[in-house]
C-alpha cells in the first residue's frame, strides 16, 4: 500500500474469546469513502455482518470499535468515537473528548475493534505496536475514576520503564549518606490514557457509557454495556510514534489559525456549555423541568443553571482536550450542608447534565413549590440545588452511565409517582419524589447493581415505561416516556420554536441525537440545507473532531483533511458524501437489525406524546407545541419530502439501489436494502 | 559533540530582575533568591560557571544545524524575542488546561533540530521536553525544574542529574556560547555524542525520578537523554501557551529543587489543595 498520511492504515482487531490480536489494513479506497471515525465504524458493522438481526448486541459476536480519524492526533479538538450495536438493538455511535484519542494515533492505530468475550475480566493495553490482553480482576467492580488512576501506572512506554541502575557510589558520599537511592528504577511518568467502564457497564446497564479522565464520556447508546458484556474493563493506550501528516507545515498553520480564532471565543472559554442554561430556559423555553412538564420557570429567578453562578459556587479548574483552546470542561468541588454530597469532586455540569439530571428531576424548586410558583429561596438554596445536580452527575459518571437516558428514566419514574400511576412499592419502597437526591442515590444503586426493580430499570427509559404500562394495564404510561426512537430525549425541546425542530430528532442518524446539525434547514423546510448540516456532522465525527468549535473550522475543514492525508483532489463534495453514506447505512442498520416491516409506524413515529399534545405552560413560548400540533404534517409530508431529498423511498425511507450505487456502498448495503424496499 | 557556537556579539542581559518593574540591586536580588542560581547572570556575572565564561568550546564549532525550523533563523528569532539569561520557568498547573500546545511547540522545535528528515512529516510529542500530564481533575506541567545540589550538605553544586552522569554529558552552556534559541545563556543541554542513551544508561532519569521529579525523557530516534534547555533563554513553550499564567518566563531566579516533585506527588498536592482531599497515586 502506498504510504498513508493522516491515518495510520492499521486497525487492531482484538478477539477476546481466542485472546488473539490481528491487524486490519483498510485499503486507501475505504478511507477515501469513509474517512475514519463514525463513518468507518458503520462501514465495518456492515462489512462484518454486525447489522444482521442474528447478532445479539450483548453476545460475543457483536463488535465494539474505538475509532479516530485523519486529523485526530496533532489536529485541533481531538475526539474519539465508539461504534457498535447497542443493547437497545439500534446503532450506537458515541464520541468523547480526552487525550486518549490522540494517544491512539500516536500508538500507530486508526482504531481498535473488539469481538468475542473474555472468560474473566481483562483490559487491553496498547503500547505502540504491542497490543496485549491483560488481567483486570484487580480493578473489576471499581468506579471509573479509581480504575483510570490504577491502570495509568501499569502502562508505560518502552523508554519510561527500566530496572534500577543507580548505586549509592554514583552519588557523592555526603549525598549518599543523607539520601541513598531507593533502587526503584524508572517508572514515574504517567502519560497513558484510559477508556474504562464503571459498575454500570460491568452489569450491562443498557445506557452504560465509556469514560475517560473521570468525566469525559462516549456517552450515549450504551457502548459501556457492550464492553461489559465482553468482560472488558478498560483500554489503556500509550503511543510514541507521533502523527504522520502529508503537509505538516500547512497542517500546523491551519491548526494555529483555528487556535487563534478559538482564543477569542469568550463564550466557550468562560463556562463551556454551562453558559447555555438560563438562556435555554428563559429565552428559548426549551429546558427540561420535571420530565418536560415545564420548560421555563414562571419566575426567572432560578440561577443555579447560569455559568457565572456555578462558577462562583463551585468551579475549580478548566480542562481542555488535546489541541483545544475552548477548554469547555470545568472541574468542580461540591460544597453542601448535606454530608451525602459535600466534598464530591466532579465536573461542571455541562448542558445536558444541567437539564437531564437537574431541572428534569425537580432539583431547583423550593419544597412544596412547583415551577409555576415564584422562587422563594436564597442564593445558598440555589447553591444547594446546584449541588444536587452536580452530585447526580458525579454518580452517573463514576458508575459509567449516560445521564441523558438516565435522567429521562428517573424523571419518568418521578412523574409516574406524581401522577400516582405507580407507587413506592413498585420501586422496592423507594419514594422517588421531585427533588429528592437521596432517593435518586438509592435508585441508582439498584439500577447499577441490578437489584430488584433495578434489573428492569437497567434497560432504560422506554423499556421501563413499557414494563409499567403492561404491569398496570395502563397504556397512558407510555405518554410520559420522553424518548424518541426508544432513547431519552436530550435537553433541548422541540415544542418551542426557538429551539429544535421536531424533524431534527425524527430524522437524525442516532436516536434522539441533539448534535445532529441542520437545525436552520429543518425550521425552514429546506431539506437540502438540513441534510448538508447532518452530513457535515458525520464528517466531524469521522475526522474525528468536536462540533463545538465548528465556527472556527469554517472554510478550513477540507484543507485540514488535505494537509493531513495528501489527497490533493479531496473536495467539499467528498466530505458531504461521507455523511450521506453514513446516514444511508445507519438508516438501513436500524431497520434491518430490528427487522422492521413498516419503519414509519414502528420506528419513526416513536416520539414523545408530549411534543404534540402538551403545550408549554410557562415562559416566552407559552402555549407552543411541536410542529404546530400537527404530527400528520410532519410524518406524512415533511418526512417523505426529506427522504426523497436523500434519495430514499418516500413510503419507508429506504435508500434506493440507485442512491446506494451513487454513493458507492451498494456492495455492502445493496442486498440488505433489497430486503426492505 | 554538542554544537557550541560563538555568537557574533555578546548578548546583553536585556532585562534587570525586577519584582514590580523597578530596578533592584544585585545584593537585594541575591538576598531574595539565594545564591548559586543556575545560569543566573546579573551585570555579566555568571552564577554557575560550569565552563569558564571565556573558555573555548570543547570541540571545534559545528556547522549550523542541517535544517533549522522556519521561525528559528537567527535574525528572525532575535527580532521576535531575545534570549534571556537568569530567567526561570514558573508553572501554574491550576491555570494549565492540558491543551498540549506547549508540547507540540517544543517537540516541533527539537524534532526538527535533531531529526529534520525523520520528522519532516511527523508531529511527535516524544521530542517535547515539557510533558503536561492529566491526573483526572488536575493537570501537572511536567518539566525539568533545574534543581541544584547543596554543596554544604551534598558535596556538589551541580544539577543532580548532571552529578550522576558518568559521561559528563549534561552541560551548562554559558551565556555567550551555544546557539541562540536552543541552548546557551546559562541553561542546560545534553551532549548527544557523549550521552550513552537509554539502552546503556539512564542514571540521570533515574536519580531525577528517585529524588526529584521526572525531567528527563529519551529521544525516540537517537535514544539519548533529552531535557529542557529553556530554549537557550527563549522558551518556545511559553510563546505557544494560550493561558497567560500557566507558563511564565520570569526573571526571578530560584533553585528549582524546592519545587521539583514527581508528577504523582504534584498531582496529589494539587488535588489536596484544589479539592481539599487526599488521593494516593
Ligand atoms: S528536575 Fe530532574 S532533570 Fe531537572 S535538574 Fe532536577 S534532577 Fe535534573
Ligand atoms: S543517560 Fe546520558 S545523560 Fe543520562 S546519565 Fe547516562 S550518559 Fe548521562
Ligand atoms: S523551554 Fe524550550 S526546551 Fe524547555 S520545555 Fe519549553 S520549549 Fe521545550
Ligand atoms: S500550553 Fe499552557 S495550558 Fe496548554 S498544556 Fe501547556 S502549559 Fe498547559
Amino acid at each position: 500500500m502506498a504510504d498513508l498520511f493522516g491515518m495510520t492504515g492499521k486497525i487492531a482487531r482484538v478477539d477476546l474469546t481466542s485472546g488473539t490480536v490481528t491487524v486490519i489494513e483498510p485499503p486507501e479506497e475505504v478511507y477515501r469513502k469513509f474517512l475514519g471515525g463514525s463513518a468507518l465504524g458503520v462501514y465495518y458493522l456492515f462489512k462484518e455482518g454486525i447489522v444482521s438481526p442474528d447478532v445479539d448486541p450483548l453476545g460475543p459476536d457483536n463488535m465494539l470499535q474505538f475509532l479516530i480519524g485523519p486529523i485526530t492526533g496533532a489536529g485541533p479538538n481531538a475526539r474519539s468515537v465508539t461504534v457498535t450495536k447497542s443493547a437497545y438493538n439500534f446503532i450506537s455511535i458515541a464520541t468523547s473528548g480526552g487525550q486518549a484519542a490522540a494517544e491512539l494515533k500516536f500508538a500507530g492505530w486508526d482504531g481498535i475493534q473488539i469481538v468475542g468475550k473474555a472468560s474473566k475480566p481483562v483490559y487491553i493495553a496498547v503500547i505502540d505496536d504491542v497490543v496485549e490482553i491483560r488481567d483486570a480482576s484487580h480493578v473489576w467492580g471499581k468506579g471509573v475514576e479509581e480504575v483510570e488512576l490504577i491502570l495509568k501506572k501499569e502502562v508505560l512506554a518502552e523508554t519510561e520503564s527500566r530496572e534500577a541502575m543507580m548505586r549509592d557510589a554514583d552519588l557523592t558520599p555526603e549525598w549518599a549518606a543523607l539520601r541513598p537511592v531507593k533502587r526503584k528504577g524508572l517508572g514515574e511518568k504517567r502519560l497513558a490514557s484510559v477508556w474504562s467502564i464503571g459498575p454500570g457497564g460491568e452489569n450491562q446497564v443498557w445506557y452504560a457509557n465509556v469514560i475517560t479522565e473521570g468525566a469525559r464520556a462516549h456517552g450515549r447508546y450504551g457502548p459501556g454495556a457492550i464492553m461489559g458484556s465482553k468482560n472488558l474493563k478498560a483500554v489503556v493506550i500509550r503511543g510514541t510514534k507521533g502523527h504522520k501528516l502529508a503537509d505538516k507545515a500547512k497542517f500546523l498553520e491551519l491548526v494555529n489559525a483555528i487556535h487563534a480564532s478559538e482564543k477569542n471565543d469568550y463564550f466557550w472559554r468562560s463556562y463551556g456549555t454551562a453558559g447555555i442554561g438560563a438562556r435555554s430556559a428563559y429565552v428559548e423555553d426549551a429546558y427540561p423541568i420535571r420530565n418536560w412538564q415545564w420548560c421555563a420557570w414562571a419566575d426567572p429567578q432560578v440561577k443555579a443553571i447560569e455559568g457565572a453562578f456555578m462558577d462562583t459556587a463551585s468551579f475549580v479548574h478548566k480542562q481542555a482536550c488535546p489541541n483545544c483552546l475552548l477548554k469547555c470542561l470545568t472541574t468542580v468541588e461540591i460544597t453542601s450542608e448535606d454530608p451525602l454530597m459535600d466534598g464530591t469532586i466532579t465536573d461542571m455540569p455541562d448542558w445536558e447534565a444541567m437539564g437531564m439530571v437537574g431541572g428534569n428531576l425537580g432539583y431547583f424548586e423550593m419544597p412544596g413549590k412547583t415551577p409555576s410558583d415564584p422562587f422563594t429561596g436564597t442564593h445558598i438554596d440555589q447553591a444547594e440545588n446546584l449541588a444536587k445536580l452536580q452530585f447526580t452527575t458525579a454518580l452517573h459518571d463514576n458508575y459509567g452511565l449516560d445521564f441523558i437516558d438516565g435522567g429521562a428514566l428517573l424523571a419518568l419514574l418521578m412523574e409516574l409517582r406524581q401522577r400516582e400511576l405507580i407507587t413506592p412499592e413498585d420501586l422496592d419502597g423507594i419514594d422517588l419524589k421531585w427533588g429528592d437526591v437521596h432517593a435518586v442515590d438509592e435508585m441508582l444503586k439498584k439500577i447499577v447493581y441490578r437489584q430488584g426493580i433495578g434489573d428492569v430499570l437497567a434497560r432504560g427509559t422506554w423499556e421501563t415505561a413499557k414494563y409499567f404500562a403492561e404491569k398496570k394495564g395502563n397504556p397512558e404510561i407510555m405518554n410520559y416516556s420522553m424518548t424518541a426512537h426508544r432513547y431519552g430525549q436530550p435537553a433541548h425541546d422541540v415544542r418551542s420554536p426557538a429551539d429544535k425542530n421536531a424533524m431534527e430528532y425524527v430524522t437524525v442518524r442516532r436516536p434522539s441525537e441533539h448534535t445532529g446539525g441542520g437545525g436552520a434547514g429543518f425550521k425552514q423546510g429546506d431539506w437540502a440545507a438540513a441534510i448538508a448540516g447532518q452530513n457535515n456532522k458525520c464528517a466531524t465525527d469521522s475526522m474525528v473532531s468536536c462540533s463545538f468549535p465548528g465556527g472556527h473550522f469554517a472554510g478550513k475543514t477540507v484543507d485540514l483533511i488535505k494537509a493531513a492525508t495528501g489527497w490533493t483532489d479531496f473536495t467539499e463534495e467528498d466530505l458531504f458524501n461521507i455523511g450521506a453514506r453514513e446516514y444511508a447505512l445507519c438508516r438501513l442498520f436500524d431497520i434491518h437489525t430490528q427487522g422492521l416491516t413498516d419503519p414509519k409506524e414502528q420506528w419513526d413515529k416513536l416520539v414523545p406524546h408530549r411534543w404534540f399534545y402538551d403545550p408549554l405552560p410557562t415562559g416566552p413560548q407559552k402555549g407552543a407545541v411541536a410542529y404546530e400540533g400537527n404530527p400528520d404534517k410532519l410524518f406524512n409530508e415533511a418526512l417523505p419530502a426529506y427522504w426523497k431529498e436523500r434519495g430514499w423511498t418516500e413510503d419507508k425511507g429506504i435508500p434506493t439501489l440507485e442512491t446506494l450505487k451513487a454513493l458507492g456502498i451498494d456492495d455492502i448495503a445493496g442486498e440488505i436494502a433489497k430486503q426492505h424496499l | 559533540m554538542t554544537r557550541v557556537e560563538r555568537r557574533d556579539k555578546e548578548p546583553e542581559p536585556n532585562k534587570e530582575p525586577t519584582q514590580s518593574g523597578g530596578k533592584i540591586s544585585r545584593r537585594e536580588f541575591l538576598g531574595m533568591t539565594g545564591t548559586g542560581i543556575a545560569g543566573l547572570v546579573i551585570g555579566g556575572i555568571v552564577g554557575r560557571e560550569v565552563f569558564p565564561k571565556q573558555a573555548a568550546p570543547a570541540a571545534a564549532p559545528a556547522a549550523a544545524p542541517a535544517a533549522a525550523p522556519a521561525a528559528a533563523g537567527e535574525g528572525e528569532a532575535a527580532a521576535v524575542s531575545e534570549p534571556k539569561a537568569g530567567y526561570t520557568l514558573v508553572f501554574d498547573p491550576v491555570q494549565c488546561t492540558g491543551c498540549m500546545k506547549c508540547a507540540v511547540a517544543c517537540s516541533e522545535k527539537y524534532g526538527a533540530y535533531f531529526h529534520p528528515e525523520e520528522t519532516k512529516n511527523t508531529v511527535n510529542l516524544e521530542f517535547s521536553r515539557i510533558r503536561p500530564m492529566r491526573f483526572q481533575y488536575v493537570d501537572v506541567i511536567n518539566n525539568c525544574h533545574y534543581c541544584e545540589l547543596m554543596e554544604w550538605a551534598e558535596g556538589s553544586n551541580e544539577f543532580p542529574c548532571q552529578a550522576v552522569c558518568p559521561e559528563d554529558a549534561i552541560l551548562t552552556v554559558p551565556e555567550g556560547e551555544g546557539e541562540a534559541g536552543y541552548y546557551g545563556m546559562g541553561y542546560k543541554w545534553i551532549d548527544q555524542e557523549k550521552c550513552l542513551g537509554i539502552d546503556k544508561c539512564w542514571r540521570c532519569a533515574e536519580i531525577c525520578e528517585d529524588q526529584f521529579a521526572s525531567g528527563i525523557s529519551f529521544d525516540p530516534i537517537s535514544r539519548k537523554a533529552q531535557v529542557c534547555s529553556r530554549c537557550g533563554g527563549d522558551p518556545e513553550c511559553v510563546k505557544a501557551c494560550p493561558e497567560p499564567l500557566a507558563l511564565q518566563w520570569v526573571p526571578v531566579g530560584r533553585n528549582g529543587r524546592f519545587y521539583a516533585q514527581h508528577p504523582t506527588a504534584y498531582a496529589e498536592l494539587l488535588y489536596r489543595k484544589m479539592y481539599n482531599k487526599r488521593r494516593e497515586l
